[in-house]
């Protein structure tokens, strides 16, 4: 039993491998996840007065929102619509793998992305707790690398999948805290931004860059990204098993 | 124990058993309580037209589309409850090759191999000597995305024979591929057969399932017709006697022969008349006598055997143009 589920992850890496070789430079790829943080960025803050410290985790938690669910907008709908898909389907793999696969090469995408981001923002700040910066973005690649997931599953072609992907996410950066505070939104809108995972995401990264961590909060930051990770693996699996159903 | 001998033992293993397999879509029963086994190495065909369930079958037994009901097996491995075990052994060519366009044919096998778990080594060697005999081993640093339909075919039949599979499941082969590609596939399906290969086969064209396969299975609207050899199939249709001959002319020739003693049926193939007659020996020289009254020269006269095309249509009761409407709709759809 213990050598099917090593053989599993072995293969899940092997699709992550593959996605990230084919996805990386696809147009969609660079153009969401690459330029789309940082043109949000600049549309919103210009002429604005914007510290850096208090910007960059909001610009690095979007690299990560859009990079590693850009490839996944790409990755599935593609590959079920030219049949590749079903060539792993036939291969000696779970269901369940093939979701891990495309999850990694997400979670890698947002990481690289977010990363390079953070270098680029270097000669303006840097974060005062580098460690735990890199881990609130790998827990951000993470959960948006599902949500993308989640988002793309029911699809069959990129068109279909990409618009509505990106809606819910522009709407998302709105909410969750990435250009103003969280806190100086009306209650009601408070409670929309804390039923994002994006929230959480900006929060444990600005906690990382201001160095003034509460690791109780921060823990929760990661606990509740991890586990809308879960839920939108969990919905992802179902949704694709209904369509081969 | 003589090759004979050792051949009939070989076939009683079970490589494929169906059982009560059923496909309900959205107001469609693809493929209705459908029974069958394939023997270990065998080649099986799956004989249909378009919509009768042939591609929806070969989902099921290998993990693409689930069943509504039933189960099928391979090696005793029970394609819903132990997929993973069933899949290690298969194979499997679908009718639109789904290699990805973007890697190298090189990158493509490997991955496969990879998925298999072919261990670095042997996947090395192993996908020279396939892509070799492909005529792609020159090619295989190229982008797949530049390669033509056949060239993607050979690719991709060479990436499921990576992990050497014992059974290997063929969806149209042949479809929309020049001669010499489908010859070229033809033979190769022979030879990994002969080599103890189990293939099941899904085809359109008639003669192919007929110079391949050693059973063949015929299904229609989701229902196995028959499953038998092409020889005793042929043989359900043997009652009637053929005669083909050509003249000299063509010209409102179809019904006057129709007005000869013996002859039921009267179909003009080409430049060609196929008569339907239980009375051969009879039948010839009345042909000639007519030919004298008409003026005309007799070009050519031949007895024919009932084909599988023959027991095809007597079985479904569908003309042969079916199938060949199927293979036009099928290439129309992919030049869109």
């Amino acid at each position: 039993m213990g050598k099917v589920w090593i053989e599993d992850i072995k293969r899940a890496v092997y699709i992550a491998e593959k996605d990230i070789k084919i996805y990386f430079f696809k147009g969609p790829n660079l153009t969401f996840g690459l330029l789309l943080p940082a043109v949000l960025y600049l549309a919103f803050a210009v002429g604005r007065t914007a510290e850096p410290i208090f910007a960059i985790p909001g610009v690095v938690a979007m690299a990560a929102l859009f990079g590693a669910g850009a490839i996944q907008s790409v990755s599935l709908p593609l590959e079920r619509r030219t049949g590749t898909f079903n060539m792993i389907l036939t291969a000696p793999i779970s269901l369940h793998a093939i979701i891990l696969g495309k999850t990694l090469a997400g979670l890698f995408f947002g990481t690289v992305l977010s990363l390079a981001y953070t270098a680029i923002m270097t000669p303006f700040t840097q974060p005062s707790n580098l460690c735990l910066f890199l881990v609130g973005i790998v827990f951000s690649s993470f959960v948006f690398s599902a949500f993308g997931l989640f988002l793309s599953a029911p699809f069959r072609d990129i068109p279909q999948a990409m618009p509505p992907a990106t809606v819910v996410r522009i709407i998302m950066v709105f909410f969750c805290g990435v250009f103003t505070s969280v806190e100086t939104l009306p209650i009601a809108l408070r409670a929309v931004a804390y039923s994002f995972p994006l929230t959480y995401s900006v929060d444990a990264l600005r906690q990382a860059m201001y160095g003034s961590i509460n690791i109780q909060i921060f823990l929760i930051d990661l606990t509740v990204q991890f586990f809308y990770a879960i839920a939108f693996l969990v919905a992802a699996i179902k949704i694709v098993k209904r369509t081969i159903e | 124990m003589n090759v004979a001998a050792a051949k009939r033992v070989k076939y009683i293993e079970v490589a494929i058993k169906v059982h009560d397999l059923t496909k309900h879509f959205p107001n469609i029963l693809a493929v209705d309580h459908i029974n069958f086994e394939v023997y270990r190495g065998e080649l099986f065909g799956f004989l249909g037209p378009n919509g009768a369930g042939k591609t929806t079958t070969i989902n099921m037994i290998t993990g693409i589309t689930k069943p509504t009901s039933g189960t099928a097996f391979i090696l005793d491995h029970n394609v819903i409850k132990d997929p993973i075990r069933a899949k290690e052994h298969i194979g499997v060519v679908p009718d639109v090759p789904n290699v990805y366009d973007e890697m190298t044919a090189w990158d493509n096998i490997n991955f496969n191999a990879k998925l298999h778990g072919v261990p670095t080594e042997k996947r090395i060697n192993r996908a020279r000597e396939l892509l070799e005999p492909f005529g792609l081993y020159d090619r295989r640093n190229d982008r797949v995305g530049t390669f033509s339909r056949g060239m993607k075919k050979r690719l991709m039949i060479a990436a499921v024979l990576i992990h050497e599979p014992e059974i290997l499941f063929l969806d149209e082969p042949t479809t929309g591929l020049d001669v010499q590609s489908s010859r070229h596939i033809r033979t190769m399906i022979k030879e990994l057969n002969g080599q103890g290969t189990t293939v099941f086969l899904t085809t359109h064209y008639i003669e192919e399932a007929d110079q391949l396969c050693q059973r063949i299975a015929i299904i229609d609207r989701g229902k196995i017709i028959t499953i038998d050899n092409p020889e005793k199939l042929k043989a359900m249709v043997q009652v009637e006697h053929m005669i083909e001959v050509s003249f000299d002319r063509i010209d409102g020739i179809a019904n006057n022969l129709k007005g000869l003693k013996h002859v039921n049926e009267v179909v003009a193939t080409g430049d060609k008349f196929r008569l339907y007659t239980e009375e051969i020996s009879a039948t010839l020289p009345l042909i000639f006598d007519f030919a004298k009254k008409n003026h005309l020269k007799v070009i050519s006269v031949n007895t024919l055997k009932p084909t599988l095309e023959d027991a095809f249509v007597k079985l479904t009761g569908l003309r042969p143009e079916i199938m060949d409407m199927e293979k036009d709709n099928i290439r129309s759809h992919e030049a869109k």
